[in-house]
């Protein structure tokens, strides 16, 4: 456990992951609007504790968690070359502390409605007429920049932060916006950001699941910065940033991932946009991104919480829609959706078929007769096929592509095509190179890979359960 | 894919563009071409900041190496899918904008036209001054012409991107 100390601080918190967490006034300011009060009432995990019992931390905590992590990180670049103003400390430690206010309820669950498939538009028989996207409708806004809207316009924040100006330069940080300095954006949302130190090491102390805990002493320790403020690590801290990688993936393997941790929000997910798309009674639902945005710049947003979903889903177990009310009970009465088969699959991209694609397409070509045999509607199927890469790379470098380029071209690239990219400082260089460029790197090999699992979910309310799973897993066994 | 990812694919096909990501101009394309459609009201749901080639949107990369990925695995997902009809008609107009020329000039003026589309609308700076464009482009090391701007400023309002 570290400890941020500073003199001026005004409030100190203790926190079970950073230790004593030292507050300046205008943090201590902001944290007390109500804007960033909502966060206490939003779950970090979302419904991980329908699994995990003691995964109950919130965005509150992690937020707080978020500035210890940029304290710690900026004493450390700090006493390792890394020059910059008090301003700038102050503006990328409130960027920390906010980065997370746009969330909406259940977090990712809600903002990603608009990605989500129903069975329906799956499978191949549904009619061409009924498949239309319709694009004028405007998409939920990522929490990014919703968190960028509630910033730079709720009062309460606005009067915190001390001025419009001051508001829009940690809003432009935290979203990586036009003005904010690159480098030092990436410190809140990059591969190794303050967000994903923090929710590893929190995730993984509030789990139970040991996979998260890396070592982040070692890394700050050895946390080097370049004359033009890039960040990286020596090389002798290889192995700890290998292990951080490996760590993320396997979080998301156990936890995220879960099929029934997974099952569960992918129900609420699909509960939430049934009612969200159909043309009557949407259960206060927004509609879309427009009206996402209404309640972020309103009083409505103190009320746009867990909550907000749970009363969704309180009310729709009485609905009218046969499946729309199965959904409901499967997640008021923790009656998870159950897998009737899952592929994984660990391939590398670019393999032309496996066994998760091959199972997809069937479950494409055959879930709409196999609804129709077991007479269960096809909405209580559930289809999807979560993935998770070891680095989110977004495109695959060779090492002879690294080392044709120079290092202001390389950086150029960093800057507008890879969020992810880490830097090592080889032993007496001033200027670092691509974690990509060591060879002996065996996380770094295999970065390309990704795991993905295929699932074919059930939601059933029948009194003949483990008979009807019985007889679908038979049916499917061979898809 | 995800419906997003449909959308974006449906959206690329509308405007009559291979979805290919293997060089840099290849991405660039698509990062612009995307963002003039989101300007025109094809909402895609991507969100844009600034960047050395102009706006460029993380997420869509995060799309587009997906979706392209799927694509080389002979998988199309898209197929069986359609956009609605006003945004099809919008695509239809929006894809006279890009000419029938090599990667590299597409590139070069998509990069240019959003590029002047973000400033203006982000209230960056006004649109009737060419030199003033081309001045503030500078800045951000992007070599356009005064004419080139002019040129850039009268298509963007022809096609209503822009306010006359």
């Amino acid at each position: 456990m570290g400890c941020s100390q500073d003199s001026k601080s005004e409030k100190l918190i203790v926190d079970s992951i950073h230790g004593d967490i030292h507050l300046n006034k205008r943090e201590i300011d902001v944290i007390d609007t109500p804007s960033f009060q909502r966060l206490r009432h939003l779950k970090q995990l979302a419904m991980a504790q329908m699994v995990y019992p003691t995964a109950t931390h919130t965005r509150f905590a992690h937020s707080i968690g978020a500035l210890g992590m940029m304290i710690r990180i900026l004493d450390a670049a700090g006493r390792n070359g890394l020059d910059i103003s008090p301003e700038q400390r102050e503006q990328l430690r409130l960027a920390a502390l906010l980065h997370d206010i746009g969330h909406y309820p259940y977090s990712h669950l809600m903002e990603k409605l608009d990605r989500v498939d129903l069975s329906e538009e799956i499978v191949k028989e549904t009619k061409i007429v009924s498949k239309a996207i319709d694009k004028q409708i405007i998409p939920y806004p990522r929490h990014e920049e919703l968190g960028s809207l509630i910033v730079t316009q709720r009062p309460d924040l606005l009067e915190a932060l001390g001025s419009p100006e001051q508001a829009k330069i940690v809003a432009d940080i935290f979203t990586r916006s036009v003005t904010a300095d690159a480098q030092l954006s990436k410190l809140v949302h990059s591969s190794f950001d303050i967000d994903r130190w923090d929710y590893l090491l929190r995730d993984s102390h509030a789990t139970g699941v040991p996979y998260g805990h890396i070592d982040i002493n070692y890394l700050l320790n050895n946390l080097r910065a370049s004359s033009e403020k890039i960040l990286g690590f020596s090389l002798k801290a290889l192995p700890a940033v290998e292990h951080f990688l490996l760590a993320r993936f396997f979080m998301h393997r156990v936890v995220y991932y879960h099929k029934t941790i997974f099952g569960l929000e992918e129900a609420c997910r699909q509960l939430l946009r049934r009612l969200r798309d159909r043309n009557v009674d949407h259960n206060g639902i927004p509609l879309d991104g427009e009206q996402v945005k209404v309640i972020a710049k309103s009083d409505d947003l103190h009320g746009f919480t867990d909550a907000f979903v749970d009363n969704i889903v309180q009310r729709a177990v009485k609905d009218e829609d046969k499946v729309i009310r199965v959904l409901a009970k499967a997640i008021q009465s923790r009656k998870p959706p159950k897998l009737i088969k899952e592929v994984p699959v660990c391939e590398e991209p670019g393999s032309k078929h496996n066994d998760g694609t091959v199972f997809f397409e069937r479950c494409q070509n055959g879930l709409k007769s196999l609804s129709e045999e077991f007479d269960i509607p096809l909405g209580q199927f559930i289809l999807c096929k979560p993935k998770i890469k070891i680095m989110e790379t977004p495109r695959e470098y060779r090492a002879y592509e690294i080392t044709s380029l120079n290092a202001d071209e390389l950086r150029a690239r960093a800057h507008e095509e890879e969020e992810e990219q880490i830097w090592i400082f080889k032993d007496g260089n001033k200027e670092p190179d691509s974690f990509w460029d060591i060879e002996y790197s065996l996380v770094g090999k295999f970065s390309k890979y990704f795991f993905q699992s295929y699932r074919l979910y059930l939601v059933y309310d029948g009194d003949d359960e483990n008979k009807v799973f019985d007889k679908l897993r038979i049916t499917v066994k061979d898809w | 894919m995800d419906r997003q990812q449909i959308a974006l694919k449906l959206t690329i096909d509308g405007l009559e563009l291979p979805f290919k990501i293997d060089t840099f101009y290849d991405r660039l394309i698509l990062q612009k071409a995307v963002y003039l459609s989101q300007a025109i009201g094809i909402n895609l749901g991507y969100y844009y900041q600034w960047y050395l080639h102009g706006p460029y949107c993380p997420s869509l990369t995060r799309d587009e190496y997906a979706v392209a990925v799927e694509l080389g695995q002979d998988i199309d997902e898209s197929k069986g899918w359609t956009l609605d009809d006003v945004s099809k008609d919008r695509l239809k107009n929006l894809k006279n904008l890009i000419p029938k020329v090599e990667q590299k000039k597409i590139s070069r003026k998509l990069e240019l036209l959003s590029s002047i589309h973000f400033l203006v609308s982000r209230k960056q700076i006004r649109c009737s001054e060419a030199n003033e464009i081309s001045n503030t482009l500078k800045k951000f090391e992007k070599d356009f012409t005064e004419e080139e701007v002019r040129e850039a400023v009268r298509e963007l309002q022809e096609y209503g991107l822009l306010a006359r």
